[in-house]
């Protein structure tokens, strides 16, 4: 028996155990025993995964789990570099969420529900890679969105926009269900048969509408799920109100399949498709980049920024697929293989950074109940860790060196740049543009992530309660440790990945060749002349910064210090109100984009009733909302509820019609049976 | 019994089955439909004993039998104790008249005539498949379901809603004779057993909406709406 079912059935094993400890323990036995047992199917789902990168593959069916068509399972090399990042980020945040949920009370997380909710999710999320046809695909994808919802509601007593934000993910993440229930229904009525071997086999049989028409379907679906526009206005809504650990596992394990679900159909079972494709989809993820970032960047609620973060990095992520049919389209397959790289291992560095950010966010919430930046400050000195894991994180996120964001981001851009060999008027104005989007979402990644840092941990405390914060329980702080180990190893030796990395591309029917290789410590591209050795960069820079901090400190060691109180201009000693908050940190930033943020001011200012000139109070509130979801989701929920309005006329209350409704359908269907036959 | 005996019986049941049916949309009075009711119960009785012994089947029999006993006995009972409970203070001597159906009593009639063709018309292709007599008189089943419906549709009485239901139960269940050659005894039992609690749950909640509104018009509930 080989490793992968070994592992996998270990994980099902796990999570089986996990739901009924959940539902079996009480309050003080239930969280520790189903944290270890969760954690346990993370490292199944890690080993299966490692062991599929590794080159060993599996398939095995079950014709008695699911009715009618059975089961089908394969993990190929595709399949486990998913299933790999996804067990790992569930063993880590599984060990933070002991640590979480334990302080909490038996409500929110720490429920029953919840908690037996949760390792049937964790499994799920390292299952749906290991599907292999249409209907065992669609029965996981379904769970996991079931059980992801059950884990948004969790908190609902405690605030009511749990519950509008589970209705709204509710209503999208269905919708998004629909449509990829449509166009693989489609495609397996095109190419004969439900399972992936015969999708693959059958594909060039389907007829090229056809194929499209699947494609967009498909592709509105997966994108969705990923957080991409247009269809993301569940993202920012519901990765803030789910639990912090729920928020982690979601945002850095199940976006992703989002994205492995479209490179599955788009470049594995469709086989690639034509250019027109691959442009819609570049299009959507520059969009996706720039928007979301900018929404990022505005936002002042801590985990709100991030869920749009991840918009953005999904949106880079989609850059990187689209690119890759592209050029396999006009057929450049090395650099197809190339830009398809970069993309994975940007999903494996966005799933390490991002998973740590929702948990350090997710500790500063415990710690103060607070999300929003305005009102934290000052938390350095009181939470070092959980700062210096952000810290790490973020560093990630920006897309600088020596951060992990960095290596996939240089790896994306290289691709493109070097795509403009490729034939073709679209591609020559499309390459460049991207390559500018990218580099404008690295910048405001920049502005976004020195806000969230910078005015959330630093400075001075702007409330009572962030000022009594305290650092996280020791479990949390180890989930965490796990998390920044693996963004530290991804950003320092990520040459590592290079072979693992080639075989998932190769899975996909690009030729792997080696695209990205080198040894530990260097990234070298074959196809291009180019390589990056990160841990010389990180060398150079620890030198320099070293330097920088270092000479002034034994040059001023020379000279005689006075401490003296600084000059204040006479206006007093600065209070904690003086700060930058979020808000006027985003300011400049929000007026140089106004025009494609429209955000709605409200000035109100109230005079004193003896003379209009002395002003006794002034209110002013500005907020950002989400154009794109005002201009486009708005109009069609007034039309949907304007059609439900009328509808209530039909149930007007008499039994006589609701009778009469039956009769009248009973009729008609009996007159069409006797005239059509 | 010879072929041509059991032909001519059979379609003297159904006929009578037909037109208790119609005769159910035709009278007002609350007292003669239950009684027209009663006899429908005895012609959907013949019929299943007819059937019976024509296959020498003595199950089936016993099974028309209960039927009778059940439909044109122990129903009727209910349902006329019902009636003279409404009807035994003699105020409301309107409670015990099906005054204003929605449809009147003439466009019921040609209403039933239409529902009766569009049975024959729908029944068709199943009688083409095994013409026996028994088949052939298929379309009078499915066209007593739709008068029962019918009845359940126009009817204001909380009673002759009862009627309406136990008309539709009586065309599935002739139905079920006429196509399958007999139903198994437990199916039957069942289905019996359903139509005489649901009986007197309907009794039950007439008395009751008599009590709170003074009436049977079930048109008075409207709380029903969302």
């Amino acid at each position: 028996m080989s490793v992968i079912p070994a592992a996998l059935a270990a994980a099902a094993v796990l999570a089986g155990a996990g739901a009924l400890a959940g539902i079996v323990l009480p309050y003080r036995l239930r969280i520790p025993a189903v944290g270890v047992l969760t954690a346990g199917v993370g490292v199944g789902g890690g080993t299966a995964g490692v062991a599929a990168l590794g080159g060993s593959g599996w398939a095995g069916t079950f014709p008695g789990v699911l009715p009618l068509a059975g089961a089908a399972a394969a993990v190929d090399a595709l399949a486990g570099l998913f299933i790999a990042v996804a067990g790992a980020v569930v063993a880590a945040v599984a060990v933070y969420g002991i640590g979480y949920a334990a302080g909490h009370g038996p409500h929110g997380l720490g429920s029953r529900t919840a908690q037996a909710v949760l390792p049937p999710f964790a499994l799920t999320l390292v299952l749906v890679p290991v599907a292999a046809s249409v209907s065992t695909f669609l029965a996981l994808w379904e769970l996991m969105a079931l059980g992801s919802l059950l884990l948004v509601l969790a908190e609902h007593r405690e605030r009511a926009s749990v519950r509008q934000a589970g209705v709204w993910y509710a209503v999208m993440t269905h919708l998004g269900l629909v449509l990829l229930l449509a166009g693989l229904a489609l495609f397996a009525a095109g190419a004969g048969g439900e399972t992936f071997t015969a999708l693959r086999a059958g594909a060039h049989t389907v007829p090229p509408a056809v194929r499209g028409l699947v494609f967009v379907l498909v592709a509105l679906a997966f994108t969705s799920k990923a957080g991409a526009l247009p269809l993301h206005a569940w993202l920012p809504r519901a990765h803030p109100e789910a639990p912090s650990p729920v928020s982690a596992l979601m945002s850095a394990a199940m976006v992703n399949l989002g994205i492995y679900g479209l490179v599955r159909t788009g470049l594995d079972l469709l086989g690639g498709g034509p250019a027109w494709w691959w442009l819609g989809l570049i299009a959507v993820g520059g969009t996706s980049a720039v928007y979301g970032i900018l929404q990022a960047a505005m936002a002042s609620d801590l985990k709100r920024l991030l869920a749009y973060s991840t918009s953005e990095n999904m949106g880079l992520v989609l850059i990187g697929v689209g690119a890759s049919g592209l050029f396999a389209a006009y057929g450049d397959r090395p650099l197809a293989a190339l830009a398809l790289c970069a993309a994975l291992l940007h999903v494996v560095n966005h799933s390490a950074f991002k998973a740590l950010l929702f948990c350090a966010a997710g500790s500063v919430l415990r710690s103060t109940g607070l999300r929003d930046l305005d009102r934290l400050g000052g938390l350095r000195s009181r939470m070092p860790v959980t700062a210096a894991f952000f810290a790490v994180a973020a560093l990630g996120a920006v897309a600088l060196p020596p951060g992990n964001g960095f290596i996939s981001e240089w790896l994306l851009l290289q691709s493109l740049i070097h795509g403009l060999a490729v034939p073709g008027v679209a591609v020559a104005v499309v390459l460049p543009l991207s390559v500018a989007l990218i580099a404008l979402s690295a910048g405001i990644a920049a502005a976004a992530f020195v806000k969230a840092l910078g005015v959330g941990f630093f400075a001075r405390p702007r409330s009572d309660r962030a000022a009594s914060a305290e650092e996280a329980p020791i479990l949390m702080l180890a989930g965490m440790g796990l998390l920044g180990a693996a963004c530290a190893a991804l950003a320092l030796v990520p040459g590592l990945l290079g072979g693992s990395l080639d075989r998932a591309v190769g899975a996909t029917g690009l030729p792997g060749g080696g695209a990205v290789s080198g040894g530990g410590l260097e990234v070298r591209l074959t196809g291009i002349s180019a390589a990056l050795s990160p841990v010389w960069v990180v060398a150079a820079l620890t030198v320099a910064l070293m330097a920088a901090v270092g000479l002034p400190r034994l040059y001023g060691r020379r000279r005689r210090r006075v401490n003296a109180r600084l000059w204040d201009c006479g206006g007093g000693a600065p209070t904690p109100r003086m700060a930058y908050t979020a808000t006027s940190f985003a300011e400049p930033l929000q007026r140089v984009f106004d025009d494609v943020l429209a955000p709605e001011q409200d000035l109100d200012v109230t005079p004193v009733r003896e003379s209009a000139y002395l002003v006794e109070r002034v209110r002013f509130q500005r907020r950002v909302s989400d154009r794109i979801e005002h201009r486009l989701y708005e109009p069609v929920l007034r039309a949907l509820n304007t059609a439900g309005q009328s509808a209530r006329r039909l149930a007007g209350g008499s039994v006589h019609r609701y009778l009469g409704y039956g009769f009248a359908g009973l009729v008609f269907l009996l007159l069409a049976l006797a005239v059509g036959w | 019994m010879t072929g041509g005996l059991f032909t001519q019986l059979l379609d003297l049941a159904c006929g009578a089955f037909l037109l208790a049916a119609v005769v159910v949309l035709w009278r007002r009075e609350l007292a003669a439909i239950v009684r027209y009711f009663a006899l429908q119960g005895v012609a959907l009785a013949a019929l299943a004993v007819l059937l019976g012994s024509h296959e020498a089947r003595w199950d089936l029999v016993g099974v028309g039998l209960g039927i009778g006993v059940l439909r044109a006995g122990v129903l009727p009972y209910l349902m006329r104790r019902a009636l003279s409970a409404l009807s035994a203070d003699g105020v409301h001597s309107e409670e015990v008249r099906e005054t204003q159906p929605l449809v009147n009593v003439a466009a019921s009639l040609l209403t039933a005539a239409l529902l009766t063709l569009l049975a024959y018309a729908v029944a068709r292709p199943l009688t083409e498949l095994d013409p026996t007599p028994a088949t052939r008189a298929l379309p009078v089943g499915l066209a007593v379901v739709l008068i029962g419906f019918f009845v359940l549709v126009t009817r204001r009485r909380a009673l002759a809603q009862v009627v309406g239901f136990l008309l539709l139960d009586n065309g599935i269940t002739a139905t079920a004779f006429l196509a399958t050659s007999g139903v198994p005894l437990i199916v039957e039992l069942g289905v019996s057993f359903d139509v005489l609690l649901a009986v007197l749950v309907l009794q039950i909640l007439t008395a009751r909406m008599r009590v709170a509104f003074g009436t049977t018009d079930i048109d008075d509930l409207r709380e029903l709406h969302d």
